[in-house]
């Protein structure tokens, strides 16, 4: 209790000193908080941000074998899937059906590989809000061969709204084929994966992939919440699986369950139709392995900062040992004993680290709260990262506590050298030191 | 039996390749209730033997006998409770904490060890000795606003709180003027005749050595002379 408020004091003593070094620490953690933060909202936001994308979180195709063995893409009947949707009792905001094109798109001599998404839009409002238009309309949808493209792929093409571009392609069965759009709108290119898709009418994707109005290539699940997707598939499969023949997500260790899909599908003989569900884990868990490089980065540059710190830390507590060795050898001399005067500079050096630590915090807390006000648009490359724009940040408690037993152990390391010499000092030899 | 018991006390430092000798071969014996002074010029090793009586310092020869404890035969941990418990130190820079107050630092050697007395005794006790040395209202002023004669006066109380039986006091009066120092020798005298504490300090100021009842004159890391008033009276 003595020491606890002596040693206090003293950190009070040089407060130009005790703050250099406290901020020193609280540069170290907002450094650190902020990388954490950022990569803890980076996979949530990816998420969001793919799951708006792909306009659901769990996604089901079909894949039919064909009688020379070819394996067709194909929803030809869903009224299983929605049972088992139904049966499974999840909860979701909405369905989508989705066919998608792989082709060439082609215009006056320029081409690019593309693939051209095609959605009921009349089923698609929230679809809609979540793409923003440079050009055009949602209103010329109205034209059955529209076709929304991004900036990105207007300027490759060199296209103008309303110009008319061709696209080669493949029917469902693997039949060469084309057909043609009409440039209806442009988007805002949105980074990277902004410009995976073009979208275009289901009717009209359907009629060239050569499948029937009713039919379409994959069902998507648009869950309330990103967290909800593996409780959900869990739902879903038993459901599934007593109505139609599955592909088994099981995995043995850590493997993407669609990995193991994939693998069954090519290896495995099977005939007839069998079902696919994917999820957007499996897609994230890629983003995943990015998250978890950052956080151990993060933990890397805590390290090599405080060792640059603890450097100062050492440096000063040996002054201060030096400064105040005629105290050292008074309080021995009334009767202190030597693992009284060690802990009593190691609760400075504690103090000192609880002092950075909270400013720290509060210093990540206020720049957390700044960053995360500032609107960085949806037209940059971040656009992935951010949330409808904006910067999140997630941080754990375990990651807190990780960082902030780091830091104290690494304070209390960083002064024990100095104070055990403090410590050992004899009381005769610390009184006669002349400063 | 003699409350400090030299025999035949020797110490040399080391000094670059050469040695000092700062004490060459000194006995003696303190009796309990005494008030001594050991007088001699500056380099004569006046610190050093009070360093040795006090468990601060070893000597490199000879036995150092502390109330009938060999201080040889202890480990620091049982040096340093024994400093806590029998001896009182008084420096001549005063050494007190400079972020503590008055009041915490004569309060400061009762929080250490392991029998802490309860705090309304504490409290009691440290106020009676602030009131003996006429500082009870500076209780929560800081040593630096304090004057070099109140300064000693903390620290006389700051040596006496654990009521031991013995006090050290190197040069006490050193950074003071004379009527200050008079005053600063008439407290401890009075401590001395009240508590029953032996003290034994350190000076080169004749007028101050003249205050003892049992004065032991150094020269050159020896004694020089011993002289007891009582038994041989008069001056
Ligand atoms: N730690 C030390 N290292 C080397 N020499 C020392 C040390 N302490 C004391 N001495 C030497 O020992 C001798 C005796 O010193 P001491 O301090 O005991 O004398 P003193 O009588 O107290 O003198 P003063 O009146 O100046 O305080 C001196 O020559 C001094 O220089
Ligand atoms: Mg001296």
């Amino acid at each position: 209790m003595k020491l606890i408020r002596l040693a206090a004091k003293n950190l009070l003593r040089q407060k130009r000193r005790s703050i250099l070094l406290g901020s020193a620490i609280a540069f170290g953690i907002l450094f650190v908080t902020l990388i954490n933060g950022f990569t803890g909202s980076f996979i949530i936001n990816v998420g969001e941000n793919f799951s708006n994308l792909l306009a659901g979180h769990i996604f089901i195709d079909g894949v039919e074998k064909s009688e020379t063995g070819k394996e067709l893409y194909i929803i030809r009947d869903d009224s299983a899937l929605m049972d088992a949707v139904d049966a499974s009792g999840i909860d979701y905001r909405f369905l989508t059906k989705r066919s998608e094109i792989r082709g060439s798109l082609l215009f006056e001599g320029n081409g690019i590989n593309q693939s051209i998404v095609g959605a009921d839009w009349s089923r698609e409002g929230y679809f809609k809000e979540r793409i923003i238009l440079k050009e055009g309309s949602f209103d010329n949808m109205a034209d059955p061969q529209a076709l929304i493209i991004s900036s990105k792929i207007a300027d490759r093409l060199q296209v103008e709204l309303g110009d008319r571009v061709i696209v080669k392609m493949q029917t469902y069965t693997g039949q060469q084929t084309a057909g043609d759009f009409t440039i209806a709108a442009v988007s805002i290119d949105t980074g990277l994966f902004g410009s995976i898709s073009c979208y275009a009418n289901l009717d009209y994707v359907n009629e060239l992939l050569n499948l029937a109005s009713d039919e379409y290539l994959t069902l998507g699940i648009y869950l309330p919440e990103l967290v909800d997707t593996e409780p959900s598939t869990n739902s879903l499969i038993p459901e599934l699986e007593k109505r139609i023949n599955l592909f088994s997500r099981e995995t043995a260790g850590d493997e993407n369950p669609f990995m193991a899909i994939l693998e069954q599908q090519e290896e495995e003989e099977w005939e007839g139709v069998r079902y696919r569900l994917s999820n957007i884990n499996d897609i994230l868990s890629e983003v995943e392995e990015i998250v978890r490089i950052l956080n151990i980065a993060s933990i890397v540059i805590l390290l090599v900062l405080f060792a640059i710190i603890m450097v100062g830390i050492t440096n000063t507590f040996r002054m201060v040992m030096f400064e105040r060795i005629q105290e050292i050898g008074t309080m021995r001399a009334v009767g202190m004993q030597r693992s009284e005067v060690r802990q009593l500079f190691l609760l400075e050096a504690l103090f000192l680290a609880l002092f950075g630590l909270a400013a720290g915090y509060l210093l990540t807390a206020g720049t957390m709260g700044i960053l995360s006000s500032i609107y960085w648009g949806v037209d940059t490359p971040l656009f992935m990262l951010l949330k409808n724009g904006y910067m999140t940040f997630t941080v754990t408690a375990g990651q807190i506590l990780l960082n902030t037993a780091i830091v104290t152990l690494l304070t209390l390391a960083a002064a024990f050298r100095p104070s055990d010499k403090a410590a050992r000092l004899e009381p005769g030899v610390a009184l006669a030191t002349e400063k | 039996m003699a409350i400090v018991s030299l025999k035949n006390v020797k110490k040399t430092y080391p000094l670059g390749k050469t040695e000092v000798k700062a004490v060459r071969g000194v006995s003696f014996d303190i009796a309990r209730g005494d008030f001594i002074s050991i007088a001699g010029p500056s380099g004569s090793g006046k610190s050093t033997i009070l360093n040795m009586i006090g468990c601060i310092d070893v000597p490199t020869e000879g036995t150092v006998e502390l109330n009938g404890h060999l201080t040889s035969d202890l480990n620091d941990r049982e040096i340093t409770r024994l400093r806590h418990k029998f001896v009182g130190f008084i420096f001549q820079s005063f050494n007190l904490i400079p972020v503590l107050t008055v009041y915490e630092n004569i309060e400061f050697p009762l929080l250490l060890g392991k029998n802490v007395p309860a705090s309304p005794e504490r409290k009691d006790w440290v106020n009676y000795l602030m009131d003996e040395v006429g500082l009870k209202d500076w209780t929560k002023h800081r040593p630096n606003e304090l004057s070099g004669g109140q300064r000693q006066r903390v620290a006389i109380a700051r040596a006496l709180v654990t009521k031991p039986e013995l006090v050290l006091a190197d040069e006490p009066t050193a950074n003071l003027d004379s009527e200050t120092s008079e005053a600063i020798i008439g407290l401890m005298k009075k401590v001395n005749q009240d508590m029953g504490t032996t003290f034994i300090f350190s000076t080169h100021d004749p007028t101050i050595v003249d205050l003892a009842e049992h004065i032991i004159r150094l020269r050159d890391g020896l004694i020089d002379s011993e002289y007891r008033r009582d038994t041989e009276g008069g001056r």
